[in-house]
């Protein structure tokens, strides 16, 4: 029975880390960015929801869209205003820029919101629908159905539309796609809003399940980028492949090895590195 | 589905630089903000002679901040009380108070360089201490080295004061106190307790905590079912979680920080983990732990360097835990953690010593804070000759329907303990 509580709770971890990770693909994948403030938006998110929550009652859930849409904006005016101004410089310069970018949010929030901890308290937050002996957190159950139909969403759009082909142009050959008339800086600015709404959603669900402070983020940045190394970079299964593996590891690593957690999870992504550079399912190419 | 291009392979060597940035920097990135502000004379008719001028790094940002912010409050209060009535006396000379604070990003390397730097370009004449046992240690080599004497009230771990230093000084309760009162005070309940699990960080404050609380559990004829040490500021802890519900320990104790204490209380929940005690060494004194978890606070036990519910009379411009309360519920706008209290004590004792000295001398203060003995707000402040204050007891707090109570030792106690915890399903 632990061991099926086990599974679980690497599997329902696993959905958030997918949701997180993709974002992070989307912009590492098409636009050659690290984006180091992905983990600022994740927080930026948290607290957006919070002060829904708390003063007019939002419900986390009925959030999720407004505080995605919220980012959407932000990520498309901080592409399109800032780092549209780089994209031509080396990849050293935007990961700067958004390193920076990083520390600034993470300060202004220590400044504003203060370093006390908060959580989005619904009366079903860290409440978890019992199957005998085992417990599935709502929240979590949540984020799962919520990184599905993202995911999905995503990959419809990017596959079957217009615009998510001149997205996946962009990916393949810049100066081909801006030969055939793609507006570069127009889809960068996209990609990038669309990879911050992904954050924002990540953070509605976080701010649900875990108590949190401006500080509390950080971590993000590495998970993040290890689900897209361990999964692949530049593809939407391998995010959410790339989560659930990361989940999964992390857990077991934790229930037999705790102390040396960090260093499992860590051998297991150069292991995956060494045998397969492109990760689980990640391709030359697309898809 | 996007992103192949020739750069892939710069891609990684970037990546791995980010991977080593990260690492690095902690993701909290602030810059050293210097914060402290010479406040002229509040006080009448006093004149001031000159400045004293206390330094201390402090985690103002990154994994400890919120812990940071209540010693820094707690200094400041300190500074202001003591201006307003006249600043410190030497020689019969009125000196002002004056503080210098640096963020060290929760970082005990950070913490010993800015001690280095408030030493030698601030020119400080006395260290406060940082936040937390790591930076404590490290900044004491720093103290000792210059000969610059210091007071520190947050770093409680043995392993501080068994390095022969004679220039740390820490008024509150070591380590392995922490738990005791928890410990002495569930085996006094029915039902009896008969299992303990014990979940703590990999530092070396949390481990001494922990340690000494396996050994007292022990003695007091607990079984210890699982004892597990997880790296330091982890706040994912369903595996850990998992294993101790497997156990059904009748006590859980965790021995760590904030962040923990309350990922440890939603993922308990979340999981059904149900014992009929849950104690912590840090967490549920500080207000965030009621304003964070609600009604999932209640029931939760900590140990307590300090309340507001404690009946000293003390020989200091504090006097009493209520009245120090009062004042610093009216200064900040929220009631003092222990964290607070004993920062604050910190400063106490320096006013104390500095007096006794006459003299600004480092040596001939901190002769002086050896020879210290004298009762405050805080409690006893004695320290014995590994220079930590052994002398001071600790209680134990409990919340019980939203408010903090002292439950532990019955005769400072103003309510009983809620004892056993109703199981999650019954909340």
């Amino acid at each position: 029975m632990d061991l099926v509580q086990h599974v679980l709770n690497g599997l329902l971890q696993g959905f958030i880390f997918a949701i997180i990770g993709l974002g992070f693909s989307m912009v590492w994948g098409i636009l050659n960015i690290i984006n180091l403030a992905h983990a600022a938006f994740i927080m930026l998110a948290a607290y957006l929801t919070y002060f829904l929550w708390a003063g007019p009652g939002v419900d986390p859930f009925v959030a999720l869209p407004l505080v995605m849409a919220a980012l959407f904006v932000l990520g498309y005016v901080i592409q399109s205003r800032i780092i549209n101004l780089v994209m031509r410089a080396s990849v050293l310069t935007t990961f700067l820029l958004t390193f920076g970018m990083e520390a600034l949010l993470v300060n202004v929030a220590l400044r504003l919101f203060t370093a006390d901890n908060r959580q989005t308290k619904p009366s079903y937050a860290n409440v978890s629908l019992a199957l005998g002996d085992l417990h599935l957190p709502y929240t979590q159950l949540g984020a799962v159905v919520v990184a599905l139909v993202v995911t999905c969403l995503l990959y419809l759009f990017l596959d079957r539309t217009r615009t998510g082909s001149s997205i996946r142009a962009v990916g393949q050959n810049k100066v081909a796609a801006s030969l055939i008339g793609i507006d570069l800086g127009r889809t960068y600015a996209l990609t990038f809003a669309i990879s911050a709404a992904l954050a924002g959603a990540a953070g509605t669900l976080l701010s649900t399940t875990s108590g949190f402070s401006p500080p509390s983020f950080g971590i993000f940045n590495i998970l993040a980028f290890s689900v897209v190394v361990l999964g692949g970079l530049g593809s939407i299964p391998g995010a959410l492949a790339g989560g659930l593996v990361f989940g999964l590891v992390s857990e077991f690593a934790g229930t037999y090895a705790l102390q040396e957690r960090e260093v499992v999870v860590f051998a297991v992504l150069v292991l995956v590195l060494v045998l397969r550079p492109t990760g689980l399912l990640g391709r030359e190419g697309y898809r | 589905m996007f992103g192949s291009n020739g750069s892939r392979r710069s891609g990684w060597v970037a990546a791995l630089v980010a991977a080593t940035v990260i690492g690095a920097c902690g993701g909290g990135a602030g810059a050293p903000g210097a914060a402290g502000s010479a406040s002229p004379s509040a006080a009448g008719s006093v004149a001031f002679s000159g400045t004293i001028l206390f330094g201390a790094p402090i985690s103002l940002t990154g994994s400890t901040a919120k812990e940071g912010g209540l010693t820094r409050d707690g200094y400041d209060l300190w500074k202001e009380t003591t201006n307003a009535n006249g600043g410190i006396t030497v020689g019969g000379k009125h000196y002002v108070v004056d503080t210098k604070y640096y963020d060290d990003e929760s970082n005990a390397q950070k913490a010993a360089t800015l001690a280095d730097k408030l030493i030698k370009e601030d020119k400080v004449n006395f260290l406060l201490g940082p936040y937390g046992t790591a930076s404590t240690l490290q900044v004491s080599t720093v103290a000792e080295k210059n000969k610059i004497p210091m007071v520190e009230a947050n770093g409680a771990a043995e392993s501080i004061f068994s390095q022969g230093y004679q220039y740390t000084f820490g008024v509150l309760s070591p380590a392995k106190n922490y738990m005791k009162g928890l410990i002495e005070m569930a085996v006094a309940q029915t039902p009896k307790p008969t299992t303990v699990a014990i979940l703590t960080a990999d530092d070396p404050f949390s481990v001494e905590v922990a340690d000494a609380a396996r050994a007292l559990a022990q003695q007091n004829g607990l079984n210890v079912v699982y004892y597990q040490k997880y790296p330091n500021n982890a706040t994912e802890l369903r595996a850990p979680l998992t294993e101790t519900k497997a156990r059904n320990p009748d006590l859980f104790l965790n021995s760590g920080h904030l962040a923990e204490s309350l990922a440890i209380m939603q993922q308990a929940k979340e999981l059904g983990l149900s014992p009929k005690g849950f104690g912590f060494s840090v967490g549920p004194s500080i207000p965030d732990f009621q304003t964070t978890l609600k009604a999932d606070a209640n029931y939760v036990a900590g140990g307590s360097q300090w309340t507001a519910d404690l009946k000293y009379n003390g020989n200091d411009l504090f006097k009493t835990p209520a009245n120090y309360n009062a004042v610093y519920l009216k200064r900040f706008g929220y009631e003092p953690a222990y964290q607070s209290a004993e920062s604050t004590a910190a400063g106490v004792a320096y006013q104390k010593a500095i007096e006794a000295a006459g003299s600004l001398d480092p040596t001939a203060v901190r002769n002086a804070l050896a020879k210290l003995d004298f009762i405050s707000f805080y409690g006893q402040i004695k320290f014995d000759d590994r220079g930590i204050n052994i002398y001071k007891p600790m209680v134990v707090e409990q919340w019980q329907n939203g408010k903090k109570v002292t439950i532990w030792p019955p005769d400072v106690a103003n309510a009983k303990p809620q004892w056993p915890a109703p199981p999650w399903s019954s909340r």
